[in-house]
């Protein structure tokens, strides 16, 4: 019982962290592409994860409809899992696309392939 | 430092406000008469709606000649945006003419064939258990019409006519919609009933489960009603602009 409470409250503590992460991140990187990710950290860390650790969380008390508290926030954490990154590649190609973004890479392996 | 000064500032007033506000705010002990009235008839008194529901029941039955009139507000608007995008019969052809293909990169239009099932499935529970859980018709269609919203950004909506949900066939589920409605607000005039009325004209459980009435219906038709309507709307509002520009004889 306790070690669950345990595995969620550290899941939900590290959600916070990786949060935080994506929130620095997002304001000190330099270009889209990079704060792209850091926006991606924030999502899955700070979103998916903690909703996984709720889940742990739910199941390891004695409160009432625990189940269905887990069942809701396990499927919403997949959600997120799923459609985070399909969002942030959808704004990365079409970032690419456009060529809007100024950017200088030390390797562009996009371009190499594309050879 | 300077940004330091703001940063203080601002976290200042926002724990002074917050601090006032827990300090000053008393939650509400009583409940008005009104209220009082919803959440003893909905399910069980003798004004019931017989849906546990109580703000479905307010928004269906209670209420419905207000509710009625907000779906008739919302349904002039849609036909607004149809109207302000008429194009002929030859026009609306050429304007389906096209090929559906992934505009995404692959990842993104697996993740969207996923999700639109998803939106399927939750949209109908948003929309059916309207008596039993939070939500209604006008949520649950509102949540179907983002799927055809993904599909579009994902494989163009060439994919949508292709698959057979055109505009023409949106308007009509919409019309449905709207006269499912209408009929069931007509219906206990039959039985000399008055308009719009609930109990006990309409059964209130089918098969062991709540249905409320006639709430069931509405919200069902309403959920149609919503979902195709915006869907039309959609499908006008992703016609490329060049098709629009040669539609309108503007210059290049």
């Amino acid at each position: 019982m306790s070690i669950l409470l345990t595995l969620g409250a550290i899941l939900i503590l590290t959600g916070g962290i990786c949060d935080l992460f994506g929130a620095i991140g997002l304001l000190k990187f330099p270009n889209f592409y990079v704060r792209l990710h850091a926006a991606t950290v924030g999502t899955i860390g700070g979103a998916a994860v903690p909703l996984f650790g709720v889940t742990l969380l739910a199941l390891g008390t004695d409160i009432p409809n625990k189940e269905a508290i887990a069942g809701a926030s396990l499927i919403t954490g997949m959600i997120i899992l799923l459609v985070a990154p399909a969002g942030a590649t959808a704004l990365a190609y079409a970032a690419h696309k456009a060529r809007i973004i100024e950017w200088k890479p030390k390797t562009d392996q996009l371009k190499e392939a594309r050879k | 430092m300077k940004r330091l000064i703001g940063l203080i500032i601002i976290l200042t007033i926002t724990l002074g406000v917050a601090y006032y506000v827990s300090q000053n705010l008393t939650p509400q002990k009583s409940l008005h008469p009104l209220g009082k009235f919803y959440l003893k008839n909905s399910y069980f008194g003798d004004y019931s709606a017989k849906s546990p529901e109580a703000v479905t029941s307010i928004v269906w039955d209670y209420r419905g000649l207000d509710t009625l009139f907000e779906t008739a507000v919302f349904f002039i608007a849609i036909i607004g945006s149809l109207t302000l995008f008429r194009l002929s019969k030859e026009q609306s052809e050429e304007a389906k003419q096209g090929e559906p293909k992934r505009e995404l990169p692959e990842p993104v239009c697996a993740v969207t064939k996923i999700i639109v099932a998803m939106i399927l499935a939750v949209s109908a529970s948003i929309a059916l258990h309207g008596q039993l859980t939070p939500g209604g018709g006008f949520q649950g269609g509102s949540a179907l019409a983002v799927a055809p919203l993904l599909i579009i950004a994902a494989y163009s909506k060439y994919a949508l006519e292709k698959n057979g949900l055109d505009k023409t066939r949106a308007i009509i589920i919409r019309s449905i919609g709207l006269l499912g409605i209408a009929l069931t607000a007509l219906t206990p005039l039959l039985v000399k009933g008055y308009f719009m009325q609930n109990q006990p004209i309409f059964p209130g459980k089918a098969l062991g489960a709540p249905l409320g009435g006639s709430l069931v219906y509405y919200n069902l038709f309403e959920y149609l009603a919503v979902g195709a309507g915006f869907t039309a709307v959609f499908l006008l509002l992703s016609i490329p602009e060049e098709k629009f520009r040669k539609f309108l004889g503007v210059k290049q």
